[in-house]
């Protein structure tokens, strides 16, 4: 009896998981269709997301937008990547913009351009993707077309603490990578008396490297940065990238350069400049909304300025940095088109504008800006003008629109420790450099051994 | 094309199984029984090392010996094969010659019980065992058995995450490895790492459970306070030394810089930062080895010390004499289990506190897997990496068993 009663229970369990859900057909306000939108913040920029997704819920009832959200984009990416090889993606993810040829190369996803095929509108909402801003346009799109919807760019300025700066004596912001070292030079009484810290701090990332290539319009890898062909060779023992490195170096010897002992510490960088250790940061122009905020409460003035650059060599242009929003490959037409409508309402003029506000995220379209000014913005908030200024005056070349390769990312992890071991060990830079670029092309070697047919 | 032939190196291997067999048939002291079947055993010898070597090295297809396009072989893939070779003879001959040794004497082979009463007898009983085990099983073959027949396939393919296809690359990934300065330091970050959290705790939480055993007044509200740090993740515990430690930001040198005029670059300095990650490991673990010297020295028999102290002997002497040896489980204990904290646990905290720098001196072996393998994607490479980890690990723990060996006592 005992046998049996427990031979049926194991036969129940084993049929109630042959169960499966049943599916519901069409989209509808009684049924409404879900759509699942990963996006990698959990700060004031998820809420605005999330209240962004409950008003296109309310505009269009027949659909559902869930935000969820992560603590960076890599977690993010690597969740998207396993629910797809568990045949159960989100329709929609956000992806930073180094991800952009993993993007292309996975095939798990459908062109922006491919859906709205050519239409003004989908279920209403405009598309108009001229309005964007040239320098968005000419990163995201290959061959013309876009693969993506654009979200949140941003750059890399600089901020100081007006306060110390005025108490040194140093009337105008430095905007150039010799003019930072003078304004350490004459901050230098400070830090030996003790009342700050150090000079100057930027996240030791990869990010700055490049955009300082950018800068002296000098290519990250060969095939014209990745976009003419699938690129080889990670090129960093070029001129212009010795000379960074150098620069770097010469900075933390010479003690201007406040480096924290641990690489791509953002928030370690943006904490001892809000608690007013050190007068200058260099970081994204997104901190801008918390920085602002932030000395506002402390009764800090702040400035902004350009990302500085080598006067010697001049001034190109500099990267965007930020994400765009991709849509799963394979969804039902219903929810593609919902997909679709979400992110073109999510990007349009008025919420371009509001998250520019809420972030200091760059407005990506010229109507936004357009709308700023005439709202009065950026007369109130000069710092928020500063980002857009320096997208917009920066000349396109292949070297400023950014390398596209499939191990961007770990390539920014072995330039960002090729740094620290340049400026902690005191080595020979040109020798460091030329380690990094072959551990980087191996890695690249190995890449295009998975991805490129024969 | 291979180096030498795998028929060749199988037989070699045979010849060497079975020469150890018959020699040990033969040596003086073995049973009369073992020596009169002296080329039987030979026989069953040869046959399980090469079975050995074959089982490990067909799914590989001999590929260590294999030949390059231009007919070279690597030295070091040659090595590691004839390791491997070695290996699953060693390992595949040991079984069979205690197997075997079993059945000269007469005795019953392993898996056979003499209990076998209850539910689990009877006519179908075998099939009801098996469905009652079945969960059990599908889960340990999902989570454990699985994974682990995955790690080693991998560790031998060139993968990443996401991609379309996977390349076989033989040993490359280990060879990489063996032949990179950088992948030696994090060996010895790992070791140098692990010693010290581990004498720094047992040493610190003996101290502090010793003051703490008593029964003094409020002594269970401050026992509970001690155990508080073990509460917290590995990663909170991070991220409060990354606000103690911090270089510019941090208290610690908001405090010393005010007081003395003094900055220590805690995480900065690349022969500093380890020692920063040992204090903050050993301050996470330490609530876990007080809580069980704690629960020890209130097993110490008051008498015995009592006798002790009547006699004559100090403090210090009782200390070392009695409680110090009655205490040898739980030190063995606490040795095995916070080695494998060091080993394992610590990524969390290392990763807030120092993101293995400064110039890799906190990189530990368990952090460059989640680097390699989560961080790049580099599956083959953090497979190969994790194997040799479990290996390290491993060994570490047979040794500390065997080093414990008489000097460990378990009760009276």
């Amino acid at each position: 009896m005992r046998k049996t009663f427990l031979v049926l229970t194991l036969l129940l369990l084993a049929g109630l998981t042959l169960l499966a859900p049943v599916q519901a057909q069409g989209c509808s306000a009684e049924a409404p269709c879900e759509i699942d939108a990963l996006i990698g913040f959990t700060d004031h920029r998820l809420d605005w997301a999330v209240e962004r997704a409950v008003e296109f819920g309310e505009m269009f009832p027949q659909y559902v937008v869930n935000i969820e959200s992560f603590s960076d984009y890599e977690p993010l990416l690597d969740s998207y990547i396993l629910s797809q090889e568990q045949g159960n993606p989100p329709e929609i993810m956000q992806l930073f913009e180094v991800g952009t040829q993993f993007a292309i190369d996975s095939g798990y996803f459908k062109p922006a351009s491919d859906i709205i095929a050519g239409r003004d509108e989908v279920l209403g909402q405009p598309v108009d993707f001229d309005d964007i801003i040239p320098v968005v346009s000419s990163y995201y799109t290959i061959g013309g077309d876009w693969s993506s919807v654009a979200w949140n760019t941003s750059t890399p300025i600089l901020y100081a603490n007006l306060n110390i700066l005025g108490e040194a004596g140093i009337m105008d912001l430095p905007t150039t990578w010799q003019g930072v070292e003078a304004a350490c030079e004459q901050l230098q009484p400070m830090v030996d008396a003790g009342s700050i810290a150090g000079c100057i701090v930027w996240p030791n990332h990869g990010w700055f490297y490049e955009q300082w290539l950018a800068q002296q319009n000098t290519e990250l890898v060969n095939n014209g940065n990745g976009r003419e062909g699938r690129p080889t060779q990670v090129l960093l023992s070029s001129e212009a990238s010795l000379n960074i490195v150098q620069w770097h170096k010469d900075m933390y010897e010479k003690g201007y350069y406040a480096y924290s002992g641990k690489q791509r510490d953002w928030s370690g960088a943006v904490q001892a400049f809000n608690s007013q250790q050190l007068p200058m940061i260099m970081t994204s122009s997104a901190s801008a909304g918390g920085i602002m905020r932030n000395a506002g409460e402390n009764g800090v003035e702040v400035g902004t300025s350009n990302m500085v650059y080598d006067e010697e060599v001049g001034w190109t242009g500099n990267i965007l940095g930020g994400a765009t929003m991709w849509i799963t490959d394979g969804l039902e037409p219903e929810i593609e088109e919902g997909a679709m409508a979400f992110l073109l309402f999510f990007s349009n003029t008025e919420n371009s504008a509001t998250w520019h506000q809420v972030s200091g995220y760059v407005p990506v379209r010229n109507s936004s800006v357009a709308l700023l000014e005439e709202q009065g913005w950026y007369e109130e908030n000069p710092n928020f003008l500063t980002a857009s200024i320096q997208l917009g005056e920066s000349q396109v070349t292949i070297a400023t629109q950014g390398a596209i390769f499939g191990t961007f990312v770990e390539t920014r992890n072995i330039i960002t420790q090729a740094i620290e071991d340049a400026m902690l060990t005191g080595g020979d830079v040109a020798e460091i450099m030329a380690a990094a670029e072959e551990e980087a092309n191996v890695l690249l070697e190995e890449y295009n051994l998975l991805y490129v047919d024969e | 094309m291979y180096l030498v032939s795998p028929l060749v190196l199988l037989l070699l291997v045979a010849l060497a199984g079975g020469g150890w067999s018959a020699w040990r048939a033969r040596a003086q002291g073995a049973a009369p029984a073992v020596r009169q079947r002296a080329q039987l055993l030979a026989l069953l010898g040869a046959a399980s090392a090469a079975l050995g070597a074959l089982i490990l090295l067909a799914p590989l297809n001999f590929c260590p010996f294999e030949l390059d396009g231009d007919g070279n072989a690597d030295r070091l893939n040659v090595m590691l094969g004839i390791f491997i070779l070695l290996g699953g003879a060693f390992l595949a001959h040991r079984v069979a010659s205690s197997l075997v040794g079993r059945w000269l004497r007469g005795e019953a082979l392993p898996g056979a019980t003499e209990t076998r009463t209850g539910l689990f007898s009877g006519p179908g009983s075998t099939l009801l065992a098996l469905l009652c085990l079945a969960p059990t099983l599908t889960i340990l073959t999902l989570f454990l058995y699985y994974p682990m027949f995955d790690t080693f396939q991998l560790s031998t393919q060139l993968a990443r995450l996401g991609a379309p296809r996977t390349r076989f690359v033989c040993m490359r990934n280990f060879n990489q490895l063996l032949g990179d300065p950088d992948y030696g330091r994090t060996v010895l970050v790992s070791f140098f790492l692990a010693a010290f959290i581990v004498l720094f705790s047992l040493a610190l939480s003996l101290l502090i459970a010793q003051m703490a055993y008593r029964p003094i007044t409020g002594g269970r509200f401050y026992r509970a306070l001690l155990v508080w740090p073990y509460a917290l993740s590995p990663v909170i515990a991070g991220i409060i030394f990354e606000l103690l430690f911090h270089n510019t930001a941090g208290v610690l040198n908001h405090v010393l810089y005010s007081t003395f005029g003094l900055k220590v670059p805690w995480l900065l300095d690349p022969t500093i930062a380890p020692w920063t990650v040992v204090v903050a490991s050993t301050w996470n673990i330490l609530g876990f080895c007080i809580l069980f010297y704690i629960a020890g020295l209130q097993n110490v028999p008051n008498d015995l010390l009592e006798a002790a102290a009547i006699d004559g002997a100090s403090a210090i002497q009782r200390f070392f004499s009695i409680t110090f040896p009655l205490l040898s489980p739980i030190t063995f204990f606490l040795v095995v289990t916070t080695t494998t904290y060091a080993f394992f646990d610590t990524y969390g905290l290392i990763d807030f506190l120092t993101a293995g720098g400064p110039v890799e001196s906190t990189t530990t072996m368990m952090y460059e897997v989640f680097e390699v393998g989560v961080v790049a994607r580099n599956l083959g490479s953090a497979a190969a990496r994790s194997l040799l980890l479990f290996g390290i690990v491993i060994g570490v723990t047979i040794l500390q068993f065997r080093f414990s060996r008489g000097r460990v006592m378990y009760g009276s």
